[in-house]
C-alpha cells in the first residue's frame, strides 16, 4: 500500500528538518512531499540542500490550493491513502501509523486527528477552542455527525477521497468545509486522540484579525457545502 | 425633450465607441464573447436617442414618474450586471490559474526525478 505524507510549507524554515526527521524515524513507511507555497524565507534553500522531496509552486495559491497540490500528486502517482501533516512541528508522526490502522479497522473514508477527545497537549486558546466548538454544534446540526476537532490540519484520507479533493478543494481556511462536503455525501468520518504540540516557529495562518472574517466565512461554507449533496 | 442637436452629438459618440470596441475585437485585444454585452448596450443608446420619446413611454407603463429616473436605476441595474459577470469570470479564471500551478508543480518534481534516475543509473 503506498501512503505519502503530504506537508504545506509557507515559510516554514524553521521546522521543517525536524518535522522530515519525525516523519522518516517515526512513520517510515510514508512517502513524504514538501508543498513550497512561495515562501519568502529559506524554505526552498533548505529543501534543496537536504534533498527533500518536494512541490514548488510558482505561484502563491494559499492553504487549500497547496494542500490539494500534494492530493492531486498522491492522487497522479496511485498513491492509496494521503495524510495531511503540518510542517510547523504541531503535529507528531508517531500517529500516522494508527491513524492508518483505525481508517482500515472503521472502514472510514477520513481519520482526523483532533485534539479534543482526550484533551492532552497544546489545547488552543480558549477563544479558538470556543469557536472550533461552534463548528462542533453547527456541523451536529447540519449532519447529525460529531466532529470535535474539524479544523485540525491532521487528516488522512483513503483514494476514494483523494479523487474528490484533487477535483475540488476550498481555496482558503479548507478544513471544517471539506470536513461537511465529506459527511453530506455520506462518507464515513472518524477522529482518533492524539496530542498536538505548540508551535514552534512560525506563525498561524489565522490572526486575530482575520478571525472574524474567518468565522464568518466557514459557517456560510459549512452550510452550503452541506446543502450540496 | 431632446434637441436634435444632441442627438447627433451622442449618435456620434456612440458610433465612435462602437467602432472603437469592433476594432479591439477586430485586432484580437478583446474576446468577442465579452464584447458582445458592450455593443449591445450601445445599439439600445442608439435606439433611445433615436426614439427619446420611447423613453417616456416605458417610464409611463412601469409608473416611473421621470423617465430620467429610470435611466439613471437602468444605468445602475446594468452596471452591477456587468460587475457580477466579472466576479464570476474571475472565479473562473482562478480556478484556472491555481489548476495549472498545480500541474506546473508537479510536472517539474517528475521531471526532475525522472532526471535524477537517469543520471543514477549513468554512474
Amino acid at each position: 500500500m503506498k501512503k505519502l505524507v503530504i506537508i504545506p510549507a509557507f515559510n516554514e524554515e524553521g521546522n521543517l528538518e525536524k518535522t522530515i526527521q519525525d516523519i522518516r524515524e517515526n512513520a517510515p513507511d510514508f512517502d513524504y512531499v514538501i508543498i513550497n507555497d512561495c515562501s519568502t524565507d529559506g524554505t526552498l534553500d533548505i529543501c534543496r540542500r537536504h534533498g527533500f522531496s518536494y512541490l514548488n509552486l510558482p505561484v502563491n495559491l494559499g492553504i487549500g490550493g497547496a494542500v490539494q497540490t500534494g492530493y492531486r500528486y498522491a492522487f497522479f502517482h496511485g498513491y492509496d491513502i494521503a495524510v495531511q501533516f503540518d510542517g510547523d512541528g504541531q503535529h507528531s508522526a508517531k500517529y500516522l501509523k494508527e491513524m492508518v490502522k483505525v481508517m482500515e479497522e472503521t472502514e472510514s473514508d477520513m481519520v482526523i486527528g483532533s485534539r479534543f477527545i482526550q484533551r492532552e497537549g497544546f489545547q488552543s486558546s480558549a477563544l479558538r477552542r470556543v469557536g472550533i466548538r461552534y463548528f462542533t454544534g453547527l456541523i451536529w446540526l447540519l449532519t447529525r455527525k460529531t466532529i470535535t476537532d474539524s479544523t485540525s490540519g491532521m487528516r488522512m484520507v483513503n483514494r476514494r477521497i483523494l479523487k474528490k479533493f484533487t477535483e475540488e478543494y476550498p481555496k482558503d481556511y479548507p478544513e471544517p468545509e471539506s470536513v461537511v462536503t465529506i459527511l453530506s455525501e455520506k462518507y464515513k468520518v472518524t477522529e482518533i486522540p492524539v496530542v498536538m504540540n505548540e508551535r514552534e516557529e512560525g506563525a498561524s495562518s489565522i490572526s486575530l484579525k482575520n478571525s472574524i472574517y474567518y468565522m464568518i466565512k466557514v459557517s456560510i461554507a459549512i452550510v452550503i457545502a452541506a446543502m450540496k449533496k | 425633450m431632446m434637441s436634435r442637436k444632441l442627438q447627433i452629438f451622442l449618435l456620434i459618440g456612440i458610433a465612435l465607441v462602437l467602432l472603437y470596441i469592433i476594432n479591439m475585437v477586430r485586432k484580437k485585444r478583446l474576446d468577442l464573447r465579452y464584447a458582445l454585452g458592450w455593443i449591445l448596450i450601445g445599439l439600445v443608446i442608439v435606439v433611445l436617442t433615436i426614439f427619446p420619446r420611447s423613453l417616456n413611454r416605458i417610464a409611463f407603463f412601469l409608473g416611473i414618474t421621470s423617465p430620467v429616473n429610470m435611466l439613471f436605476f437602468f444605468g445602475f441595474c446594468l452596471v452591477v450586471g456587468v460587475i457580477f459577470s466579472l466576479t464570476v469570470a474571475l472565479s473562473h479564471m482562478s480556478d484556472k490559474v491555481k489548476k495549472m500551478a498545480q500541474e506546473i508543480a508537479i510536472m517539474r518534481k517528475d521531471m526532475y526525478d525522472q532526471l535524477n534516475e537517469q543520471r543514477k543509473s549513468r554512474e
